[in-house]
Formats: C-alpha cells, structure tokens, sequence
C-alpha cells in the first residue's frame, strides 16, 4: 500500500515539475537573480504616513495613458513624434528617481506611439523601457524578443499593446508586493503627466473641447498624487516633485466641475448589459485658464524629463 | 521512507501553486480574447479561498478611476474548477452602479457608459460564498463627445 502511494506520488510530482517548468524557469532565474532592496535615492527609513496597502490602492485609480491616447486619436489630429521623449536621452537618467519617473513617460509614449500605429519607431521606445526598467530591476517583467518580434509586423500592434500593459501592471504589482510602492507612484506620476503633456500640445493646435474637458476632469487627480508624492517627501527629489505638482495644482485653483443628475438606463444588446450612469459632470473653464494649465504642465514636464 | 514520502507531498504541494499562477495566465489569454473589439486597460485577478473556520468565501475589492463620457467593457473568465461563477459589481461608494448577475441572470460581460469621473469600487465574489478563481478584464469600449451623451 505504502509503496504504490510512493509510486504514485512520485509519478504526479514528476509530472508537476516538468509542466511547473515549461515557460517559467526564465522568469524564475531572474528573479533570484534581482536584488529587492531599494534603489539608491529612493531609500528612506523614516515610517510613511500612509500604509503601502492604502498608497497601492491610490496608485491603481490613476488612468491609463492609453485612454488620453485614444482620446487624442478620435480628434484627427496627426502624430507627432516630436511631442514624445527622445530616446538618446536615456543615458542622461542615472538615478533611480529619474529612471522610474521616466519609465512612466516613456511608457505614455508606447502608449501613444501604438494607438497610431507607429511601428517604426516602436523598438526605439521599447528599448529606452528596457534599459530604464534594468536599470530600476524591474526588467524581467518585460519579455523584449517577444515585443520586438511583435513591434516588426504591424498586424501585431493589439498584442504588442496588450502586451506591454500586462508587463506593467504585473511589474507594478510585484512593486507593490516588494513594498516599493514609491517606485510605482513615480512610474505612475511620469506616465500620468507625459499624457497630459501630449493632450496639452494637441490642445493648443486644435483647441477641441472633449480634450479640454478631460484635462480639466484631472483636477481631483492631482490630489490623489500630491497625496503620495508628500508621502515619501522625507527624500528631497520627491519634495521638489510634488513643489513642482503645488503649481499645477493652483492653475486648476479656479476650474468648476458640476454635476447634473438623471435617471441611469438599462440597455440590452447582443447578450450584453450596458448601463448608463444617472450622473454626468460639466466643466467650467475659461481660455486663460487652459493656458495656464498647459503652461505648467510643460514645467511640470520640463523638471521630470531634463 | 516516511520522510521521503513528505518530501514528495511538499514537492507535489510547490508545483501544483506553479501550475496554479500558470492557469491564472490562461484565464488572462481567454479574458483577452473575449474582450472583444475595445482597448485593453487592465486586468483584474480574483483567488478566493475559505480561511480555516470559515464557512463562506468573502470579496475582493479593486479601486478603479473610471473617466466621464467614457464606455466601459467590463468581462470575466470563470477558473475550470469553479463551483460558481464569479460575481462582478461596480459601486460608487454604497451604490450598486452595474452586476454581471441581474435578476437571476449572469451576463459574461456588462457595459458602463460612465458620466463622471471618479473612483469607482469594483468588488468580486462568488455565488453561495464558493471558492473560485477568475481573471477579468477592464477594457475601453468608445469615448463619447458631450453632444453623444444624450442616451
């Protein structure tokens, strides 16, 4: 009795080993391989005032890039490369507060960049992701031949853009679970504030409304990243961050946003429940002061990409 | 041979939690493919077990910044093993905005075309307080003028 159970415990533990292997052993030797302290500029002993489970919970809420992409898309207006971060300027990030600030823009950028289409300039943007995601020790969440592969052909870009989110949100989990959460809120603000940026240059050329509104919808986020960026402003980087953000913050000071209230509605079509909410938000902001959020959003950008 | 046969139980135990993170992956691929036509965002993996002395599984919750004047696609990808489907529900604070279970009906996917912007509670269970696993996806269906949002 005892020996078949041995048998058989054997065979199915076998079995496990093999398929546990297949497709994870490259990922599992990284990740022994990776030091999990905290980087350099980003380590602080003093307590936070906030639990990494709240500031976790924080960071999620802020937008994708991807949906200020695809918002700018539905404007018509062309691409432009020159709105994105230079790739050459990668180098110049040679602190763990740069890097991880700087892979959120750069990660804006992919955004953008594959909501076009742009498939040739793709592999450059990837590889600036790689070096600074390395260079944080992040980099094993980002299979680079796969993406590369998929950035070659442009029947590829959906999954070369699903992708590149997944990388993300399994690199942001793990810095969560890591309690590196000040590495996510910098990765977040950098990504949060390329997208405004790029809105912000669409904005002065075409002037169109949906973007407006969406920028000034942002007024509550603000907060919600002021919130973290004071967290960890024991590190001067961080306090001169969020400085930066308090100027951003006072050009919103002014923009109204009020809510009129219906009835929700019930749809079903093809299987599927839609439901419309009974809220809708209006925005109220006058000329002068769009341009001065576009302006201190070009600062805000500025500080975060020289 | 007793230890032998424990050491084998151990190793059975650790592969069989890779297989587990394995199949949550598979779940991912699946929910992907049933998004449909609308941009990914995000994704959302629910792994309820009962604690020792409890008899029913609770939730878990995810706080998600939704924008205003945008359609959203929410859909779940039940784990093989389910007892139960998983129970999909979008509060905004204690109100109850759309469910993927309504009225005795469960719905793969449901849709929100949402008016404001803030953050919103998503909050996943299963039927009967079963244990279960699932993978859900959050995707961008369409972005709507203000001229469009007269439903």
């Amino acid at each position: 009795m005892l020996k078949n159970l041995f048998f058989t415990l054997l065979i199915l533990a076998g079995a496990q080993l093999f398929s546990g292997c297949s497709g994870s052993s490259k990922k599992s030797d990284q990740s022994t391989s990776d030091e999990l302290s905290l980087p350099d500029s980003l380590v602080n002993d003093a307590p936070l005032q906030l639990s990494e489970e709240i500031i976790g919970d924080v960071i999620q809420n802020i937008s994708s890039p991807v949906e200020m992409a695809s918002l700018i898309k539905s404007t018509g207006v062309a691409f432009s490369q020159k709105t994105l971060n230079k790739t050459d300027k990668v180098s110049n990030y040679n602190t763990s507060f740069k890097r991880a600030l700087n892979l959120g823009v750069y990660s804006a950028d992919l955004g953008y960049i594959n909501t076009f289409d742009k498939n040739t300039i793709v592999v450059s943007y990837l590889l600036s992701i790689k070096d600074l995601s390395e260079g944080i020790n992040v980099g094993q969440f980002f299979d680079f031949t796969s993406l590369k592969r998929l950035a070659t052909n442009s029947n590829n870009l959906d999954s070369l853009m699903e992708i590149s989110i997944t990388s993300f949100n399994r690199m942001d989990d793990y810095l969560r679970q890591q309690k590196r959460s000040n590495v996510s809120s910098l990765i977040v603000t950098g990504a949060w504030v390329e997208g405004l940026y790029i809105a912000a240059n669409v904005i002065e050329q075409t002037n169109n409304k949906e973007l407006i509104n969406r920028i000034a919808e942002q007024k509550d986020i603000i907060d919600i990243l002021l919130i973290i960026l004071n967290n960890y402003n024991q590190d001067d980087n961080f306090a001169t961050l969020a400085t930066k953000m308090e100027g951003l913050k006072k050009a919103y000071e002014q923009v109204k946003i009020t809510t009129e209230f219906g009835e929700p509605k019930k749809i079903e079509k093809d299987g599927t429940l839609i439901i419309v909410q009974d809220e809708l938000s209006h925005v109220d902001i006058t000329p002068e002061q769009v341009q001065n959020i576009v302006s201190e959003i070009r600062k805000l950008r500025e500080h975060i990409v020289s | 041979m007793k230890k032998l046969l424990f050491s084998l139980f151990f190793l059975f135990s650790m592969f069989s939690l890779t297989g587990y993170a394995q199949g949550g992956e598979d779940l991912l691929k699946l929910a992907l493919k049933d998004m449909g036509d609308g941009q990914y965002m995000k994704d959302f993996t629910i792994e309820l077990k009962k604690a020792k002395k409890d008899v029913k599984t609770g939730y878990v919750k995810f706080s998600v910044i939704l924008n205003s004047r945008s359609h959203y696609k929410f859909n779940v990808v039940n784990g093989s093993s389910n007892a139960e489907q998983a129970i999909m529900q979008l509060y905004d604070g204690d109100k109850l905005l759309v469910s993927n279970f309504e009225s005795g009906k469960h719905y793969k996917s449901c849709e929100f075309i949402c008016g404001k912007t803030k953050v919103y509670n998503l909050i996943f269970s299963f039927k009967g307080g079963e244990e279960g696993t699932a993978r859900a996806v959050l995707s961008l269906v369409k972005q709507y003028s203000e001229a469009e949002m007269k439903f």
